[in-house]
């Protein structure tokens, strides 16, 4: 399940990156998540076909770490306690895992309907 | 009222379309001959006959059997790989085309080659060359496709397999004759084994020793020549020249043996003596198709058992389907005789089938072996021509001694048969050693040295 996003069209103009980039930075420290020891793409719900097949291509030790990830961040979470400082998610750890995979799923879904959809015609006979 | 100018369009069209049609089926030349035509395309082979007809059969012929397979199950996965998601199109996008063109994919491997063709109409051979070419340079090997598509369909066909005795017996005898390479099961008999060894990775290492320059060939039957070579010089320039991985072929050995494996489902029973190989290959013995027509078991008319010597000596078990068949591969073959039925019946007919083949090395009448050749020239020219074996055949004599397979020194070749020679070959079966193999009742079912065979 991808989600709109304004990233695409930011990234294309480096001014507007430059004057968003702390400001993005600063909104995703602030968010928790990462002193949770999770990543963005662990956020995403999984209650959707499309997430349960991506969940299915992990490589298996993608798979493993996000098992462990999630259930560390909700013993944390029980305990009502932040990770100590050094386990939390570095910048450069938070990368999308998953939302390739989905958006792969969701383009044959799409190609699935589309040709589903086709309308056929015969090219008419030429005189 | 109709007009008058609509009527004359009308019937200008009807014309038109009569006229077209008649001349597409006369648009080729009908060459009347079964002879393949040869070319080469930046090394490339390719070869062609040209016959009358809308349809037109192209295939890829890759040596890339189970005998040549890296690792085990590798071979049916690449079959059943062929036709996926592409750098440019997906699985679905293929289907959808092809079936939109009007047309049939196929797919198959034997122990040596793989096939991967289409059936169309004739006007559509620019796309196919083009699909084909895709398939063998820019097909998406990933893993998860090999998981939730290539896995379980071979597990399926594993399963199907696993309740027919006959096929069982078959590859048992196949291992035993040859051990490795040719021996090699056509599909996987466990289902645990191959899951270890086919990857993403194995397959597109596999791939790129299959499908390049030196180890496949394109056939095609129905088109014209030199339309395909333009098409297979303009599409087939991503191949690599040089294979990834290198596809051994060492020569087959006939080793021999006895293999009995208890079965519940049915009973199986089969017998087989070195053959021959096939006609562009080193070791090619037209007798032993004679003998095998000879020996026969199965009927070619309705309402009779048939007037083949082992169909005779099967009269006092009706049921019991006996038939005989000589497999040829290119450098080794293998007379196969298959008895499937009741355990009592094998029991009881598979000595009768020892002593024909003693009758036969010492003496085979005029009129028998007359008939005999003939039913074998019949059956080895019916074969060829028919488009699957015969591209399969020619292609796997491009590949391997750049000549194709041509059917009319096939049938001079038969020919040239003598009694004597059939007789020799018979002989030379009995001393040797067989491999047998029994699939089902092991009580009941007999052992190779009780039927007076050599094991």
């Amino acid at each position: 399940m991808s989600v709109p996003s304004l990233a695409p069209y930011i990234m294309k103009r480096p001014w507007l990156q430059r004057w968003m980039k702390p400001l993005s930075q600063w909104y995703f420290d602030n968010a928790g998540y990462r002193k949770l020891g999770l990543r963005a793409d662990d956020l995403i719900p999984e209650e959707s076909p499309q997430v349960q097949l991506a969940l299915k291509r992990l490589s298996p030790k993608e798979a493993y770490d996000r098992v462990f990830r999630m259930r560390r961040a909700f013993q944390c979470s029980l305990a009502h306690q932040l990770l100590p400082r050094h386990e939390w998610t570095a910048a450069e750890q938070d990368y999308p895992y998953l939302s390739p995979l989905i958006k792969e799923i969701e383009i044959e879904i799409k190609e699935r309907e589309d040709l589903e959809a086709m309308q056929i015609t015969k090219p008419t006979p030429k005189k | 009222m109709i007009s008058r100018a609509a009527i004359q369009r009308q019937a200008q069209r009807a014309l038109r379309q009569s006229w077209q049609q008649s001349a597409r089926g006369y648009a080729s030349p009908a060459s009347g001959s079964l002879a393949y035509q040869q070319g080469d395309a930046n090394g490339i082979k390719y070869a062609s006959r040209d016959y009358a007809g809308p349809v037109t059969t192209l295939a890829l012929v890759s040596k890339a059997g189970t005998r040549h397979q890296i690792l085990p199950g590798l071979a049916e996965a690449l079959e059943r790989y062929a036709f996926r998601t592409t750098e440019r199109r997906s699985t679905l996008r293929i289907q959808c085309e092809s079936e939109l063109l009007g047309s049939e994919l196929l797919r198959y491997h034997t122990r040596e080659n793989l096939v991967v063709g289409a059936k169309f109409l004739r006007d559509d051979l620019p796309y196919f060359v083009e699909l084909l070419a895709e398939v063998a340079s820019q097909t998406k090997y990933q893993q998860h496709v090999v998981n939730e598509e290539i896995i379980p369909l071979i597990e399926l066909n594993t399963k199907q397999r696993l309740a027919d005795t006959l096929a069982l017996a078959q590859e048992s005898v196949h291992s035993l004759a040859f051990h490795r390479g040719l021996g090699a099961p056509l599909h996987p008999t466990s289902t645990n084994l191959y899951k270890n060894y086919v990857t993403a990775d194995a397959l597109a290492e596999y791939a790129g020793g299959a499908y390049a320059k030196p180890n496949f060939a394109v056939v095609a039957n129905g088109v014209d020549h030199g339309e395909l070579s333009k098409w297979v010089g303009e599409f087939f320039t991503d191949v690599p020249a040089q294979p990834t991985v290198e596809i051994k072929t060492e020569q087959s050995k006939y080793y021999g043996g006895e293999e009995r494996i208890a079965h519940a489902s049915g009973n199986s029973f089969v017998i087989a003596f070195p053959g021959s190989s096939s006609p562009t290959g080193a070791f090619y013995k037209p007798e032993v198709a004679v003998l095998a027509a000879l020996l026969g078991g199965e009927s070619s008319i309705k309402w009779t058992s048939g007037f083949s010597l082992l169909s005779k000596a099967a009269t006092q078990t009706p049921l019991l389907h006996v038939s005989t068949k000589s497999n040829i591969y290119t450098d080794a073959g293998l007379l196969v005789t298959s008895l499937n039925g009741s355990a009592s019946d094998i029991r009881a007919t598979a000595p009768k089938i020892v002593e024909t083949l003693k009758a036969v090395s010492q003496n085979i009448s005029e009129e028998d072996f007359n008939k005999a050749k003939a039913l074998a020239k019949f059956k080895e020219l019916e074969f060829a021509s028919g488009t699957q074996a015969a591209i399969e055949y020619t292609g796997a004599g491009l590949t391997r001694d750049g000549k194709p397979y041509q059917i009319n020194e096939v049938a001079s070749s038969i020919d040239g048969v003598t009694a004597d020679k059939v007789k020799q070959v018979a002989k030379e079966a009995l001393e040797n050693k067989a491999s047998v193999s029994a699939v089902g009742d092991l009580f009941a079912l007999p052992y190779a040295e009780e039927i007076g065979l050599k094991v």
